[in-house]
């Protein structure tokens, strides 16, 4: 049991560590074009109903925009980009 | 046990440091913002399950599950989820979760306290109040199945993008799984850990992979190990469990016929090393304690469809499987599960969820279930 547990954290260290230093550079052009309103349909969709902006205040979608990144791992452009969407047509 | 410190503590330790080194070279950020910088929230669930079967008419399991949120800063973020439930024929009252979270930089969140696991995706996102399309669990991943409702320890987590695709991870340190070894439970874990019975902590974590541009197909490996599980002293201190689980989600439009697709599924299968327990008579017994469970689940929704009545209905499918030791006390047949749900959306998050399921040894139940969000 012990074999299968070396190889598995040396198998998420190793991936965890090269992604870190990759992705600093790696996205493509095509995603860094994304709009709020975009990565909003994509995202917030795969979990649950999007929610549109009118749902709730300027305020309170700043700390649902940090509640869903600790939930689902978004990145941190994602979170921007969606929260300032929302923000923009919000109550 | 020095192998999960050397795995979680330095990539811990790298998040604080990169964390100091870049609010070191910040600016002081300007007073710019009217609503000032703690923010609090509260949102939640309200839930109420009916069940009828040919043995049972009820109406119970009526749950209040209010969510707390505090931004503190840019940096600090706490959560978290008050639960009052009166499924048991009381009021129980319990901790859901209490996450305080540090953002160190783009890449590393930090985290400790009791959170949601992060040992497949089920437990942890698609089985609460509105994501779940369903008024029940599939067998094997609520209570009595595999692996934890809750954690309590310290992780890093994070995502970030690669070309077209994304990647997001979740490492953690974790009280972990306490090892049963009383004559009706041996073999089985109480998962919940809100203190360790001994020095051993799990370790575990999950990748996840979203390959496609548009972000709509998720799969994630997930892993948990403890080399300790039992009570100390006892013959069974060193009794290890190793648990693996691989999960799917994909969601996607079909525009010929104006709906929304869901398509998700879990494997999970936990080992744990042999040992000899003892039955109610003292006569010992040993047996290979490796079970597994599954789910497959889709669901559509014709949300494109003007009609207004038609486009807030949701239909979903999920069939299950949950494979236990047949020698073990708990043990037994495998269970197999259908459940088929029309679910009615009243609101984004707020729906009545009508659900009939079929499972091995069990009468057929329907359930009705009504979950507002707020």
């Amino acid at each position: 049991m012990k074999k299968y547990f070396v190889i598995c954290s040396a198998f998420v260290a190793i991936l965890t560590v090269n992604l870190l230093l990759m992705s600093g550079c790696a996205v493509s052009q095509k995603v860094q074009n994304k709009t709020g309103i975009q990565l909003w349909g994509e995202n917030c969709g795969r979990c649950h109903n999007a929610p549109g902006p009118g749902e709730f205040s300027a305020a309170n979608w700043e700390i649902i925009g940090r509640h869903m990144r600790v939930r689902t791992n978004i990145t941190e452009t994602e979170e921007k980009k969606i929260i300032d969407y929302l923000k923009s047509t919000a109550n | 046990m020095r192998k999960k410190y050397l795995l979680v503590v330095p990539l811990c330790c790298f998040g604080l440091i990169h964390a100091q080194v870049t609010t070191e070279n910040a600016q002081a950020p300007a007073p710019s913002s009217k609503d000032g910088q703690n923010k609090f929230a509260i949102f939640g669930n309200g839930e109420m399950t009916f069940v009828a079967n040919k043995d049972n008419v009820q109406f119970g399991d009526v749950n209040f599950k209010p969510i707390f949120l505090w931004k503190i800063s840019d940096q600090l973020f706490v959560e978290s989820e008050v639960e009052f439930e009166t499924g048991e024929g009381s009021l129980d009252i319990g901790l859901e979760y209490l996450n305080m979270v540090f953002i160190a930089n783009k890449y590393i969140t930090l985290h400790a306290g009791r959170f949601l696991p992060k040992f497949g995706a089920y437990r942890g996102r698609f089985g609460e109040g509105f994501l779940n399309r369903f008024a029940t669990d599939p067998v094997g991943f609520g209570d009595g199945g595999i692996g934890a409702m809750n954690e309590v320890g310290i992780g890093a987590q994070g995502g970030f993008g690669i070309g077209d695709s994304k990647i997001n991870y979740d490492l953690y340190l974790s009280n972990g799984p306490i090892l049963l070894t009383d004559s009706a439970n041996a073999g089985q874990f109480e998962y919940e850990g809100y203190i360790g019975n001994n020095k051993g902590k799990a370790v575990g974590g999950r990748i996840g992979f979203l390959p496609l541009t548009n972000s709509s197909l998720e799969i994630g490996y997930s892993f948990q190990h403890k080399s300790d599980t039992g009570d100390p002293g006892s013959k069974y201190e060193n009794i290890g469990v190793f648990m693996q689980a691989i999960d799917l989600n994909y969601y996607g439009h079909l525009t010929s016929l104006k709906s929304d697709v869901r398509l998700m599924a879990e494997w999970k299968y936990q080992k744990v090393d042999n040992a000899t327990y003892y039955d109610a008579n003292n006569n010992p017994y040993t047996f290979d304690n490796s079970p597994s469970t599954y789910y497959v689940a889709g669901t559509f929704r014709p949300v494109h469809v003007h009609n207004i009545f038609v486009h807030n209905l949701e239909l979903a499918a999920r069939y299950s499987n949950f494979k236990t030791p047949a020698e073990a006390p708990w043990g037994g047949p495998e269970k197999d599960q259908f459940a088929i749900s029309l679910d009615y959306w009243l609101k984004w998050n707020s729906l009545v969820k009508l659900t009939y399921q079929t499972q091995t040894n069990e009468v057929n139940t329907f359930y009705g279930q009504v979950v507002f969000g707020f």
